[in-house]
């Protein structure tokens, strides 16, 4: 990751806590500069370019987008319609090849129940990608929201919602999941979702807060209060283009996050429930087996490692692209 | 024994710290002395307090009682009874050894029984296992089922002399003597009732082993107790036992030489037990049996109806495989209710269950049809997850019956986090369909695998089966004194059982165990738990 450069107090505190929203509060601060009629570059016609088609033509030459893009394009791929490169039923065992290795047509072999580890692992695309998306389309817009208002409207609003995002901040991951979790019995993924959303909020929160106070002293905003537009208008029309960009950095790489808890979640027993298929359900029953059959660990395994990775580098992307003070 | 086995197996995710503390342990190094793991004991060491396996072992260390079951056979044999007499199968007259005492000096008489009976049996005292004295006449006024005790001592016992004393059972029960080897008939000292807390810090017995020291969490130290005059004296110089609370994590150190001694190899590494361990790994049948059973207090499930989709989930059961792969035929699948250990004369029928037990996909399927289907359209299998084995065959179990049905959600297994929470929710009757139910005997006999879980109201009747037939031929069997005629009439009320399929079999387990290149002589009994006064170190 680039070095940081130094920025304005107001970013700096906008963002304490963990390392991944100091990196935010420096594109945070800086989203106005690239705001309309900014100093960036021209097109091809010698339009100004906007920030969003600026940070499109940076990552069309990114090799690191590219690459996580495809990978992404390819897990989406593959949880919209998974029996495109694995027909089997992932719910199919036959006990008798329990551990087996590798033969035709089960290229990742058996796991200790002997289900094949090839149809399962492409099948647990499908819950970590929802997972994955549908907290972080969640987290997005929850934090966005509160985050926004307590930013534009300051004062009680800001003390009462900050306060709360305290709260929800000093909620431990793990623990909470543990103790939440454990009562539901519900075997779809929403449970999850809704716990990723409910603890994940407050991150988005402070970047959205951060993002509209700084956004709300433009002069153009000043310019639109004074001709007498109504907040939800400013916030709308001028706010919410120029704070967004911050969210969507944080919100993608944290997506990756978010598929990696779901897994420590399921590992733990307390995420998704059989027979759900998901990645930290498979590593959790392989991992006894490690020194007798490293192979039912070692997919499933690669395979959240590889969607992590893949998300992590494409925020990572996006967040060169919006951020012109890292070039 | 009312769930020994998963208190054996307990292994809680948040312990992981307690493990390290055990790790760090390290090996016996003290000459003669050698390490084995352990749990912490639910309960304080009170011998009628203590129905889980892991304070048993401890109880069966330090206490010797009127009877001994072999170690090797299970059959009970007198220890510190010189003789049991009776005429009727109602009144016994109990001599005791000359010359045996506790580890403290004070010897053990008549009184050192009949007070810890009376102690056991008291409701006051909330001992777990009083029902164990249930048929001493005067029970129901010292353990009343409700209100409060009116007397403290059972009028069944009566000491006749220092070493005689007398008991009057409040029925007719043949076997009743062979009850008498399990450890809440454990004798107790004075001292226990005078500085009770004295003792339940160290307690003291009259066993081969004196604890030397415990450290909750930690270990338990126990060395040979030289003044013991038993024909059954230790052979080495005494015992560490670990706390474990992972047997993944106790095997693992012993494969790295940090402990000595494991008497439960989790079922995921038995694959390499044998490599691994090059010899130094036993496997002995027990007297455990595994069954699923079902809440009768659920109408959906106590329909007439439903005794065709009990069997055809039965019939659904590949067992023969499942031992095969997840147990690597440590668990022989069942074919009875009860246990090979006791042998064909004590009451063992191989093959009882018939063809309701064998694995016949096409005719489960065809008779879950017939019954009904399944409730609700699901089977959800209750168990507790903090185990090293239970997910893995329960998740086999419900492959298997997905299989037989062609329905991939028909089965799925609902953990529950820990076994008391596990024992809770089967005490509160919410379970919502079959669930776990293991049984370890207490005594090897046919009755103690029977009554206690299948009688109405019986103490291990969780799913509150209940069935006039059944009841009756067992009160038959309780009052008939000829000892065959009795197995006759139990096996009578175990095809009553079969009939209703009111639990399904699984298999019998074996007890397995592993042990470092210092031992020698390691075996387990048929309760398996190591015999660890024949265990020679070095």
């Amino acid at each position: 990751m680039p070095e940081q450069p130094p920025y304005e107090p107001e970013g700096a505190m906008a963002a304490t806590g963990t390392g991944g929203t100091m990196d935010l509060a420096a594109s945070e601060a800086t989203t106005l500069e690239k705001t309309p009629g900014g100093p960036g570059g021209t097109g091809p016609e010698g339009k100004p370019r906007s920030l969003w088609s600026d940070a499109w033509h940076d990552l069309r030459r990114n090799p690191v987008f590219l690459a996580s893009a495809l990978v992404i394009l390819f897990l989406v791929v593959l949880a919209i319609r998974p029996s495109l490169i694995a027909p089997g039923n992932p719910l199919s065992c036959d006990l008798s090849k329990a551990l087996d290795g590798s033969r035709a047509g089960h290229p990742f072999g058996y796991d200790g129940q002997g289900c094949d580890v090839y149809t399962r692992t492409v099948h647990g695309a499908r819950t970590s990608v929802t997972v994955g998306v549908c907290a972080t389309l969640g987290v997005a817009l929850l934090g966005s929201v509160l985050g926004g208002l307590a930013g534009y409207f300051g004062r009680g609003w800001d003390a009462v919602l900050s306060r709360i995002t305290d709260t929800f901040f000093a909620i431990p991951v793990l623990l909470g999941g543990l103790v939440l979790l454990s009562v539901v019995t519900s075997t779809t993924v929403w449970p999850v979702v809704g716990f990723i959303v409910l603890l994940g909020w407050p991150q988005i929160s402070r970047i959205a807060r951060g993002a509209v106070i700084t956004a709300k002293q433009n002069d153009y905003v000043l310019a639109a209060r004074a001709l007498g537009a109504s907040d939800s208008r400013i916030l709308l029309r001028h706010i919410a283009p120029n704070a967004v960009a911050p969210v969507i950095v944080v919100a993608t790489i944290a997506l990756g996050t978010y598929i990696a808890l779901e897994a420590t979640l399921s590992y733990l027993g307390v995420g998704l429930k059989p027979p759900s298929v998901s990645w930290g359900i498979d590593i959790s029953a392989a991992s006894p087996y490690i020194r007798n059959a490293p192979h039912a660990l070692l997919w499933p395994s690669g395979a959240l490692a590889i969607t992590v990775l893949a998300f992590i580098m494409l925020g990572d992307a996006v967040r060169d692209a919006l951020d012109p003070k890292l070039r | 024994m009312r769930g020994a086995r998963p208190v054996r197996w307990a292994a809680g995710a948040a312990a992981v710290v307690l493990a390290a503390a055990a790790c760090g342990g390290g090996g016996g190094t003290t000459p003669g002395v050698f390490s084995a793991s352990w749990g912490d004991p639910q309960n304080p060491l009170e011998p009628a307090n203590t129905n889980e396996v892991q304070g048993g072992k401890v109880l069966d260390m330090i206490f010797r009682g009127l009877k001994r079951y072999n170690p090797r056979t299970a059959a009970p044999e007198n220890m510190l009874a010189e003789r049991i007499d009776t005429s009727d199968a109602r009144n016994f007259t109990i001599t005791v050894k000359d010359g045996r005492r506790f580890s403290n000096g004070e010897p053990v008489t008549a009184r050192s029984f009949v007070d810890a009976w009376n102690y056991g049996a008291s409701l006051k005292n909330n001992q777990k296992n009083a029902y164990f004295f249930g048929y001493i006449e005067g029970y129901d006024k010292v353990h009343p089922e409700t209100g409060t005790q009116s007397a403290d001592t059972l009028s069944g016992l009566r000491v006749t002399g220092p070493r005689t004393f007398t008991v009057r059972l409040n029925q007719k029960f043949s076997t009743f003597p062979d009850t008498l080897g399990y450890v809440a008939f454990s004798p107790l000292p004075r001292a226990f009732f005078d500085h009770h807390e004295d003792w339940l810090r160290k307690p003291v017995g009259n066993g081969p082993y004196r604890i030397v020291s415990y450290t909750r969490g930690f270990k338990m130290a126990l060395r040979r107790w030289g003044g013991y005059q038993g024909p059954d004296k230790a052979r080495n110089k005494g015992v560490d036992l670990q706390v474990y609370t992972d047997s993944n994590t106790a095997y693992t150190d012993l494969l790295a030489g940090n402990l000595d001694l494991v008497d439960d190899v989790p079922a995921t590494q038995l694959k390499f037990a044998r490599k691994d361990l090059d010899g130094r790994y036993i496997n002995t049948p027990a007297g455990i049996i595994q069954t699923l059973a079902f809440p009768f207090y659920d109408r959906s499930w106590n329909s007439p109806r439903m005794r065709k989709v009990r069997t055809g989930l039965s019939m659904a059961i590949d067992r023969d495989l499942i031992t095969r792969t997840i147990f690597r035929r440590t668990r022989t699948p069942a074919s009875d209710w009860t246990s090979p250990v006791l042998g064909a004369a004590g009451g063992f029928q191989a093959g009882l269950c018939a063809a309701a037990c064998v694995h016949d996909p096409r005719r489960a399927k065809q008779l879950v049809r017939e019954g009904g289907g399944l409730p609700g359209g699901q089977v959800r299998i209750t168990y507790n997850a903090d185990t090293g084995s239970h997910k893995q065959w329960v998740d086999a179990v419900c492959n298997s019956i997905n299989n037989a049905l062609g329905d991939d959600t028909a089965c799925v297994g609902n953990p529950v986090g820990t076994f008391a929470d596990f024992r809770n929710q089967l005490g509160r009757h919410s379970m919502p369909g079959p669930f776990r139910a293991g049984w370890q005997m207490d005594y090897p006999l046919i009755q103690n695998f029977l009554q206690p879980l299948y009688y109405s109201g019986g103490s291990s009747n969780d799913g509150q089966w209940s069935n006039k037939d059944f009841d009756r031929l067992v009160d038959q069997a309780n009052a008939e004194s000829d000892r065959a005629k009795a197995v006759r009439l139990f096996q009578r009320a175990e095809g009553v059982v079969r009939d209703h399929m009111a639990a399904i079999p699984l298999w019998y387990q074996n007890g397995s165990a592993g042990y470092s290149h210092r031992l020698s002589h390691v075996a387990l009994t048929p309760f398996s738990v190591p015999v660890y006064d024949e265990i020679k170190v070095g």
